[in-house]
């Protein structure tokens, strides 16, 4: 019997939590990032290359800058309650517009460096599972033990100077070439060379770590009673396989894809800023340089959104695979 | 001599450990008619189960093998048979309710579809049959309302109502034999008895034979016809169950037996395995020395004991005993 009474009711609890998590993170961030010194116009009188006290004084009371500093906070988190994340000082347009802009990027990197980390990553876990003497089972292992010690930057530039520098097969940086291709497929295959080399950089990791996760998960399930009940049964080897033990080797593989998520956007920061993938990441990398104070602030936030809502869509997924977690 | 449904013969099944190949069943034979209850006793250890799985073709490869012998079912020997053919046996001629019904259930598929996808496997049914023959066997294992369990989940089941899954599982592609490994070890006592008062009705209506293999005497006395009793991988007295209660040949079985304080037709009231006999069970390790296993344990042990290990041999109508007591006198 399904019960919707008590699911409704966690749900409930959950988003509630969820909201109290995002002020908590909002309210954290505005402090650290407020009371951190310099501030917007510096930085800009900077590039300008020096400006009069006056004019300083002038920008600094547009901005609301000279208002003391809890002031400034109350007025930003008002806002942000009020669905309005601020308007940025350097590219002078609203933080939203800014972010939607350059959500595309950052989410296509995201997602394709985390889902084919978590696909090849699986099925190669899944086979070495089986043959645990095999070369394959051998390089899963040494994968995942590069993939731990070998920093996502220094995988980067290696990969740069093999694959666009001694053989230049992708692209060094960017997200599109300027020769100008106008077709619609000529533009998705022109992004897709570009996306090649960055995405491969920042799903390594997660490739080590999700084959490694996937094999162990894999061999663990394979001894279970269920599964001997399974062979028991007469039934085939990719039934009792794919069936019985991948449907529950995956549980900890989805746990921890919600779990990484908020690890992979920081990841991207770094990947980003080094392929030059016009995305948040290299916008929080800029924000920073100029004190772009709301601009930072309104990608931390919306971060942090994309953290909870991942965590809420595995939470989901995970309802579905394992019937367990309903009822209890 | 007409040919049994089941023979087992000379099976020896090795593991590859540490300290080398260790045997840990040995020079194993028996044989299984049709619609028998085959009673299989012994220690923890004793390799009840490994001899158990070996039937379904299923002792885990590696560290284990089946180093010697045949198990011949209807004269077909499945120590030989291909992977292909022994999943056509497994489920379908032989089938096995395990000791663990709390962990033996995939947690992630109903029950009901776990008892049709085995009939599937065996029939060319679709998945509307496998479902309707799925919730027949669960109202034949006696689960109430079979309609709604059928879409539960076995976290959602006791341990009693899972193991009567687990028996409508093995059932349901109505085997001719039905391996039950300590059924109802991890059950409480009520339970215990509602299962094998279900075996006993289910025999009469499948007419399956049974291996039984329990730690208990009492439901070895009400449930099955002739007893095999193992010490240390070894088969050491065979009989009917009626001589194995009253007159128990080896030492260790009169243990066994004696061990009961009143002998009981409710299995009910013997809850706990009464294995009291001094002494630990022999590592398998130590049994590559040429003596009476049991030597050790055995208060009737003489010097041939520590020499030789005593054979199998007729004691009397289809009865055997391995213990020099039965064809020398202690000198
Ligand atoms: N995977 C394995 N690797 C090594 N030895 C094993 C393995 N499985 C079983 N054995 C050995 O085989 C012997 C028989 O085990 P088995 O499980 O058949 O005992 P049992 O008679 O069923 O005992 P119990 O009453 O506790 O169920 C034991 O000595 C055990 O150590
Ligand atoms: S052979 Fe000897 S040691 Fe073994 S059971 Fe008989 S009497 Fe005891
Ligand atoms: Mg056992």
């Amino acid at each position: 019997m399904v019960k919707s009474a008590p699911v409704v009711k966690s749900v409930l609890r959950k988003i509630a939590s969820i909201l109290l998590l995002l002020l908590a993170v909002l309210v954290l961030n505005s402090v650290l990032i407020y009371a951190a010194p310099g501030d917007p116009v510096e930085a800009l009188v900077g590039e300008m290359g020096g400006a009069t006290p006056e004019l300083i004084a002038e920008l600094r009371a547009t901005y609301g800058l000279d208002r003391p500093l809890w002031q400034q906070i109350g007025v930003y988190l008002g806002n942000v309650v009020q669905g309005d994340l601020g308007h940025s000082l350097y590219y002078d347009q609203p933080v939203t517009t800014l972010i939607a802009s350059r959500i595309g990027p950052t989410l296509l990197l995201i997602t394709t460096a985390l889902f084919s980390a978590i696909i090849v990553g699986t099925i190669l876990g899944v086979f070495s599972a089986q043959r645990r003497n095999s070369t394959l089972s051998h390089f899963v292992t040494v994968l995942s033990l590069a993939g731990f010690s070998a920093p996502v930057f220094w995988i980067g530039i290696m990969l740069i100077l093999l694959l666009s520098v001694s053989f230049p097969i992708f692209p060094i940086s960017g997200m599109t070439s300027s020769d100008g291709t106008t077709s619609t497929l000529g533009y998705a295959m022109d992004v897709a060379h570009h996306l090649v080399l960055p995405a491969l950089t920042l799903g390594l990791i997660y490739l080590a770590f999700y084959s490694r996760l996937a094999r162990t998960s894999m061999i663990e399930v394979l001894e279970a009673d269920y599964i001997r009940t399974a062979r028991a049964k007469g039934l085939s080897r990719r039934s009792v396989v794919y069936k019985h033990a991948l449907r529950n080797a995956i549980l900890p593989i989805v746990t921890f894809a919600g779990l990484q998520f908020g690890q992979v956007i920081s990841g991207a920061v770094l990947v980003e800023t080094v392929f030059a993938w016009p995305g948040l990441g290299t916008l929080a990398f800029d924000s920073i340089l100029r004190r772009d104070t709301p601009t930072l602030l309104g990608i931390l936030f919306f971060s942090s959104l994309m953290v909870v809502v991942m965590n809420l869509l595995t939470d989901l997924l995970y309802r579905r695979i394992d019937p367990r977690i309903k009822t209890s | 001599m007409t040919q049994n449904l089941l023979s087992v013969q000379d099976l020896e099944i090795s593991f590859r450990t540490v300290a080398g190949e260790v045997q840990v069943v040995r020079d194993l034979s028996f044989e299984l008619a049709q619609g028998e209850v085959l009673g299989i006793v012994g220690e923890s250890g004793c390799g009840k189960s490994i001899t158990a799985l070996s039937l379904l073709g299923l002792v885990p490869n590696p560290p284990g093998r089946v180093s010697k012998g045949r198990i011949l079912l209807e004269g077909e020997d499945i120590v030989t048979a291909s992977e292909r053919r022994l999943r056509q046996i497994r489920g379908n001629d032989i089938s096995m309710v395990f000791q663990e019904p709390m962990t033996s259930l995939n947690p992630v598929y109903s029950v009901g579809e776990q008892i049709a996808e085995t009939a599937r496997a065996h029939f060319n049914s679709s998945r509307s049959e496998a479902w309707e023959r799925a919730i027949e066997m669960l109202q034949l294992v006696g689960i109430p309302s079979p309609e709604r369990r059928a879409h539960e989940f076995p976290h959602q089941l006791s341990g009693g109502m899972r193991q009567r899954v687990m028996i409508a599982i093995a059932l349901v592609c109505e085997p001719k034999v039905l391996i039950a490994d300590e059924p109802t070890t991890a059950l409480d006592v009520t339970v215990q008895a509602q299962i094998f008062d279900l075996f006993r009705d289910l025999q009469h209506k499948i007419g399956a034979a049974i291996i039984l293999i329990t730690h208990d005497i009492g439901v070895v006395a009400q449930m099955t016809d002739r007893v095999i009793v193992m010490y240390a991988g070894r088969k050491i007295e065979e009989g009917p169950v009626s001589a194995f209660i009253t007159d128990p040949r080896h030492p260790y079985t009169r243990g066994l037996v004696n061990c009961i304080p009143r002998l009981s037709l409710d299995p009910s009231d013997d809850p706990e395995p009464l294995f009291e006999i001094p002494g630990v069970v022999p590592s398998p390790s130590d049994l590559s020395l040429p003596r009476c296993a049991f030597a050790p344990r055995c208060r009737n042990a003489f010097a041939l004991c520590l020499e030789k290990s005593p054979p199998l041999l007729p004691v009397a109508e289809g009865r055997a005993a391995a213990c020099w007591l039965e064809t020398e006198k202690p000198g």
